[in-house]
């Protein structure tokens, strides 16, 4: 089985049904832990959405790349696309605690990246932004009741 | 997404089915305000069969809310999955929005 898949997704909205189809049966393809998958999801949403909504100035057909991969204890996903040079990290944190008059709307998407992921880095490289975000796996139960069993 | 509609006494009750996303986001939206511009103050939003939500939902409904505040209005939710209130808290949203676990209760929140 395959530790690595690539997607090409086109700027358009209505891809990110195929975002969340493509992060679940990669999920479901390698045994993934459903919380880790949601969270993968929902952040490679975040950052798709912005891409799509914010990165072209013309009206033309652009080609995002989305990459998903499986390491030891770590599952990464990359974004790629040819849009102006773009940093979500270099937007400011949301104040979670204003009241519902003075909450801005906006922002969300990048404070989800920074709670849920356990790394996000973002690189200018030949012309195009490149997004990758790091989740860690949770030890396997298995494992865990094992060393329960050789400590006891 | 579907987005199904009843009125129930002065409430409208939307039951969403499927995933709000920035791509569907604009049609709950749309649904809103026209419900607003004519004349409906109380709405229920249940999340019974709601499988994702993302910034771009919470989004709506936070526009919403505002507006309906200015209007002596009230938005309350209901029927959120363990995922989706996940999203909620991190996104601190848990303390601006009342949830219900049950539709009729939400509803009820109005009497």
């Amino acid at each position: 089985m395959s530790q690595t898949i690539e997607v090409r997704l086109q700027n358009r909205l209505s891809e990110l049904e195929r975002v969340g189809e493509v992060v679940e049966s990669f999920g479901e393809a390698h045994d993934l832990p459903g919380k880790v998958v949601q969270a993968l999801a929902l952040c490679v949403d975040e950052v798709v959405t912005n891409v799509i909504s914010y990165a072209y100035d013309d009206q033309a057909d652009h080609q995002i790349t989305l990459r998903l991969s499986l390491g030891t204890g770590e599952l990464a996903a990359e974004v790629e696309d040819d849009g102006k040079p773009f940093n979500p990290l270099d937007t400011p944190p949301p104040d979670l605690g204003r009241s519902l008059e003075d909450r801005p709307i906006g922002g969300l998407g990048v404070h989800f990246l920074r709670t849920l992921m356990d790394g996000v880095e973002y690189r200018r490289d030949r012309g195009k932004n490149l997004l990758v975000m790091k989740k860690k796996l949770p030890v396997k139960p298995a494992q865990e009741s094992r060393e329960c069993e050789g400590g006891a | 997404m579907e987005i199904t509609e009843q009125k129930k006494g002065s409430v409208v009750l939307l039951v969403l089915t499927g995933r709000l996303d920035a791509g569907t986001a604009g049609k709950l939206e749309e649904k809103l305000v026209g419900l607003i511009d004519a004349g409906n103050r109380h709405f229920v939003l249940d999340f019974m069969n709601l499988d994702y939500i993302s910034s771009a939902g919470l989004r709506v409904l936070l526009m919403t809310a505002k507006k309906l505040k200015g209007l002596n209005g009230r938005i309350v939710l209901a029927s959120l999955k363990d995922h989706i209130r996940e999203v909620f808290d991190i996104a601190g949203f848990s303390a601006i929005f009342p949830t219900y676990d049950q539709q009729d209760a939400a509803v009820g929140s109005f009497q």
